[in-house]
């Protein structure tokens, strides 16, 4: 029977589109195994899914019926469950990930009449897939330069700051390029130190070298290492117990909550926002709107797509102005930051002796 | 013969056969997924039009037919019924091989090499590719095979340390290669991938490939050996009892040995077969792809038989194969390792089938004498 409704129900949007009513597209998010409770990538685009239909994490009313996601087990099920997907003929099939553009970029010419999102990749090239890209050294300049702020105010000597990466890769470079721009442009004079996990899951491996750095005179870091950032989190939580002025950085949502050791208290600074599910959100409008179309469309401050958090009280009314200032001057043009070590380098932006990888 | 023995004869013959014991595992197995669909509230015809589909190519929601989901099936089935007949290999001999996994890896590692920097010959730049991943599989094997042997190390223990090494010095030697990122290397040339345009066009586009005869050619060998040979002789005599082996003049070290290098090529040859026929570069391998774990799961399904490994790796890719279009079904997506995970506990529990037929035969046997002193 509730076939029976579904396949009316499809019928009826097939008609509606035909009829030129512009009805609700029907959606798929692919995932890998890690599944859509992630709390990163793939949580963040399935929240722009349930926002766009009305629903939320409790109540997925309309699930199965317009929407639905399908998890891969092992890499080698990426292709079949994105043809898989065309075969259904999903309105808008949503993947996120570079390791997903190589069966993108194989599957999508297949299917022509298929529209296709993907995040975080610029080089599928294919008309009928839109790719969204972020602009993370923008919000990462941002969290940078309220951290540098806020060391002023306290009024620490010499504060040195750290950055936590998982996997190196152009993207983590972004994050990492812009966090030390932004605090240089604060302090000009002021040290780095950064770590690559090699991986994404590993918080003990975040939590022992952030323990290190505070102890050697480390006051923010930021971490850009999915689970494992973790890690960097928990040991500033432990330390400001201690009564120790140390922060942690949160990063992709506003990670204020995770960093909560009494009351309002929470060691998380600010959060370097990076609003996957506006781009799932704005592709499944553009579908229903029909103006969907391929290419790459950027997500930076000026549409929102990202930017800093400020629910953490102790990040002062006078920082929160100044940084929306600063905030102002990128999307004015005003301030401009290099997106790749090798330019940030080259501008002597960024020391020479950073992990960071531009491939 | 009354009803009742008669009944009881069936009884006693389908536990005693091992094939009819491993049927009604899978069957019951899939009984306990079905009651748990209907547990959660989902309808379980999903979960049986999604294996149809698998199975058939036929989509009965839609009313239409694709053969590439049969060919995507063969597909999942090739490197699970491998690493089954590198489980069921060793386990002939009395050897528990938990390293498959770490057999697969360096097997998959090698196959990128030669694939990456071989001749680019057709035919024989895949050729040597999965020799080269049977070597190395073999090599990865035949240690753990000669530890035991020589100094009695227990090969579980060896085969899960050598699982790590063969994880993080795949990684590190994979990205050594020029040209690779965290993720993946450049492209392979056409001439080392497995795929073949006939079985492409047959499948409907599927990635079934050339590793769909690697599998038929490995079956047959892996029941030449065990049936046919003097080797294979020796490692059964060895697998049922060691001593009795030794006594009668086999060579255990050496026997031991070339089982685990054996075992380890099946499962290398699974890694190159996934790695070029699945693939169109190599991997830097972010985790596990667990065909090496599922594959113990296959052996013991399959009793250790070539035939039976053979059958029970379709049934076990048919499982994986069929979960995205279950979960496409609203259907969860763990189902199909509930079912799976209880086909192999219930297939442990053979040990229980036989304690009860033991019983069974000597209460049979005390009915017989008391009618016999009436």
């Amino acid at each position: 029977m509730k076939r029976f409704f579904r396949l009316m129900i499809l019928t009826g949007l097939v008609l509606a589109t035909v009829a030129g009513v512009s009805a609700q597209p029907s959606s798929r998010l692919l995932t890998d195994a890690t599944g859509i409770d992630d709390r990163s990538f793939n949580q963040a685009a399935w929240k722009g899914i349930l926002d766009f239909y009305g629903d939320s994490w409790t109540k997925m009313s309309k699930r199965g019926k317009f929407y639905d996601v399908l998890t891969a087990q092992t890499q080698d099920m990426y292709i079949p469950n994105l043809m898989q997907a065309s075969d259904e003929q999903y309105d808008l099939v949503i993947v996120t990930g570079f390791t997903w553009s190589d069966a993108l970029i194989e599957v999508a010419p297949k299917y022509p009449k298929q529209k296709y999102l993907i995040v975080d990749v610029d080089w599928v090239g294919q008309p009928n897939v839109m790719e969204a890209v972020y602009a993370e050294h923008e919000g990462s300049y941002l969290v940078g330069v309220a951290a540098a702020l806020k060391a002023v105010e306290d009024k620490v000597a010499n504060p040195k700051f750290g950055f936590i990466g998982g996997i190196p890769s152009p993207t983590i470079t972004k994050f990492e390029v812009g966090f030390i721009q932004g605090v240089r442009s604060i302090l000009p004079k002021a040290e780095f130190v950064d770590y690559y996990a090699n991986d994404w899951g590993k918080p003990e491996l975040a939590k022992a070298q952030a323990k290190n750095w505070y102890d050697s005179g480390v006051y923010a870091i930021f971490s850009a290492a999915g689970g494992t950032g973790n890690g960097t989190i928990a040991q500033a939580k432990e330390y400001r117990v201690q009564g120790k002025n140390v922060w942690a950085i949160g990063v992709d949502s506003d990670q204020y909550q995770d960093g909560i050791y009494s009351g309002t208290k929470s060691a998380v600074l600010t959060s370097m926002l990076k609003r996957v599910e506006t781009s799932t959100l704005v592709a499944l409008k553009a579908v229903q709107a029909g103006s969907f179309s391929g290419g790459v469309v950027t997500f930076d401050t000026k549409n929102e797509g990202v930017g800093f958090s400020t629910t953490n009280p102790e990040l002062s009314k006078a920082i929160v102005n100044k940084v929306e200032a600063v905030k102002k001057d990128i999307i004015a043009g005003k301030v401009t930051i290099a997106p790749t070590y090798a330019e940030a380098k080259a501008k002597g932006l960024v020391p020479s002796n950073l992990q960071a990888s531009d491939n | 013969m009354n009803q009742r023995s008669l009944n009881k004869n069936l009884l006693d013959r389908l536990l005693s056969s091992d094939k009819a014991i491993s049927i009604s595992v899978v069957l019951l197995g899939f009984l306990c997924g079905t009651l748990l669909v209907v547990a959660v509230g989902r309808n379980p015809w999903g979960m049986y039009s999604a294996m149809l589909q698998t199975l058939t190519g036929l989509d009965l929601t839609r009313g239409t037919w694709n053969v590439r989901y049969v060919g995507e099936w063969l597909n999942a089935s090739l490197p699970l019924i491998l690493c089954g007949l590198s489980m069921a290999f060793a386990a002939r001999t009395g050897l528990f091989n938990i390293g498959a996994e770490g057999q697969y890896i360096v097997g998959l590692t090698a196959a990128q090499f030669v694939a990456l920097f071989g001749p680019q010959i057709s035919v024989l730049h895949w050729l040597l590719a999965l020799l080269a991943a049977a070597i190395a599989g073999g090599f990865w094997g035949g240690v753990v095979g000669w530890l035991k042997a020589k100094f009695s190390v227990s090969e579980v223990v060896a085969t899960i340390m050598l699982n790590y090494v063969a994880f993080f010095a795949s990684r590190w030697l994979t990205m050594l290669i020029p040209g690779t990122n965290t993720y993946r290397t450049p492209s392979f040339p056409a001439t080392a991938r497995l795929s073949d345009p006939l079985i492409n066009q047959l499948t409907n586009g599927s990635r079934l490939n050339l590793g769909l005869f690697v599998v038929i050619i490995s079956c047959l060998v892996f029941w030449f050996i065990i049936e046919k040979t003097k080797l294979g002789f020796e490692l059964r005599a060895t697998g049922l009892n060691k001593d009795a082996a030794r006594y009668a003049g086999i060579n255990i070290t050496k026997g031991i040995t070339s089982s685990m290098i054996i075992a380890g090529a099946f499962a290398g040859l699974a890694g190159a077969v996934v790695a070029l026929g699945s693939f169109s570069y190599g991997r830097v391998l972010g985790g596990n792809d667990n065909y090496g774990f599922n594959g113990i799961a296959v052996a013991l399904v399959g009793n250790s038989t070539a035939g039976g490994t053979m059958i029970a790796g379709l049934l076990f890719g048919m499982l994986a194969s069929a979960q995205p279009l279950m979960q496409s079904r609203q259907i969860p997506k763990e189902v199909t390792w509930i079912i799976s995970g209880l086909v192999v506990i219930f297939i442990s529990l053979r040990a229980a089938f036989r304690i009860v037929l033991d019983k069974r035969a000597k209460k049979r046997a005390a009915e017989l004498k008391e009618r016999s002193d009436e």
